[in-house]
């Protein structure tokens, strides 16, 4: 597959586990197949200390790539609400240190739909430089709804950096990994950044991914319940 | 400590290597007339799934897989069947239970049955 960014300022994209894992496969998938290069990765004292081996190499689950102008942050374990804040923050240094002047985030949205046809992205921006890229794409804004849990914090901390960020919502199944879904979150993201991706291969594997990721699935909304737990029984009404 | 990425899924899902059977995920919506239960079944045809209501009010679904799930760090783990069991919410009516598939999602309908007595509206 060929593939070439065309954007001329650095772009950053996050990905970690959420709603139907939608910000896991399609950052972890653009990875795979951009052939970024690892150039380092994330820990944080509070975090289980975990490794992954993969053909013999010992991987973080949080983990940092680049080519050319794009960067990717990934997480293959959940960012529990203890060290969000904190761990969106040493990101948005990241950006500041290196010159990153947008962030994408993919992520999912629960649907009351089960149809696959009605699968949207939805985009969400701290910045009026995203909205002419948002109408270009045929990307829907997120207009109402409320957003809770690492989400959150990472709009919020952007905000406070005044690092111009892209939420991209794409409708999913929230409580089963939703590799389907992501399909389409891989193509909004790849309009976005104006380059081509063949999604065949993932579209291949759509049944085992749903299989493999299980335990992902089940850690991540263990966390999100942690989140809930935390808020106030009823999100208030906001009167404008 | 290096722990492995498949480690969790075989003791927090409750797989059964042995039996070659997986757990599914699955989830429980509240809607004001009925319980909706779904269960994620990947690489499995409606053919292939049994659902039962045992005399203990506990749901029951089995299905075989189309083709042997082989674990990707651990080549020798392979699954042939999904199982799992869940206790049925209380006040709910058990002839009128109905299954779709679609997806590889079954969804399991299950209506409430209204409880106790009505009381009068006075004039």
């Amino acid at each position: 597959m060929k593939a070439k960014t065309k954007t001329a300022n650095k772009i950053l994209l996050l990905g970690f586990p959420g709603n139907g894992l939608i910000g896991t496969f399609t950052v972890s998938y653009l990875i795979s197949h951009l052939q970024m290069r690892l150039i380092g990765d994330i820990n944080h004292p509070d975090m289980t200390p975990t490794l992954f081996v993969e053909n013999g190499e010992i991987l973080s689950p949080i983990r940092i790539y680049q080519k050319d102008n794009l960067y990717a942050i990934i997480s293959d374990v959940p960012i529990f609400p203890e060290v969000a804040h904190e761990f969106v923050s040493s990101i948005a240094e990241f950006c500041q240190k290196n010159h990153i002047k947008k962030v994408i985030v993919p992520s999912g949205v629960d649907t009351q739909s089960t149809d696959s046809k009605d699968t949207k992205t939805y985009g969400l921006a701290t910045h009026p430089s995203f909205e002419k890229l948002m109408y270009d794409n045929d990307l829907p804004k997120f207009i109402a709804g409320s957003i809770i849990g690492t989400d959150a914090t990472v709009i919020t901390v952007f905000r406070n950096y005044r690092i111009p960020l892209l939420m991209l919502y794409t409708s999913c199944h929230s409580f089963f990994p939703d590799p389907q879904a992501s399909i389409f979150a891989i193509t909004s993201l790849a309009k976005v950044l104006k380059i081509q991706v063949d999604t065949k291969d993932i579209q291949k594997r759509v049944d085992y991914l749903r299989i493999q990721h299980r335990s992902l699935m089940q850690e991540t909304l263990d966390a999100i319940q942690q989140q809930e737990k935390q808020l106030p029984s009823k999100v208030p009404p906001i009167y404008r | 400590m290096i722990k492995r990425l498949d480690y969790n899924s075989i003791f927090q899902l409750g797989d059964d290597l042995e039996q070659k059977i997986l757990s599914p995920l699955s989830c429980i919506k509240e809607h004001e007339s009925k319980w909706v239960l779904e269960f994620d079944l990947p690489l499995v045809d409606k053919k292939d799934i049994n659902v039962f209501v045992d005399s203990d009010q506990t749901i029951i679904v089995e299905a075989k897989l189309r083709e042997s799930y082989c674990d990707e760090h651990q080549k020798s783990y392979q699954y042939e069947y999904f199982k799992k069991s869940l206790s049925m919410p209380k006040n709910v009516d058990s002839d009128n239970i109905s299954a779709k598939f679609a997806d590889g999602r079954l969804v399991i309908t299950i209506p409430k049955t209204l409880q106790g007595k009505k009381i009068r509206i006075e004039d």
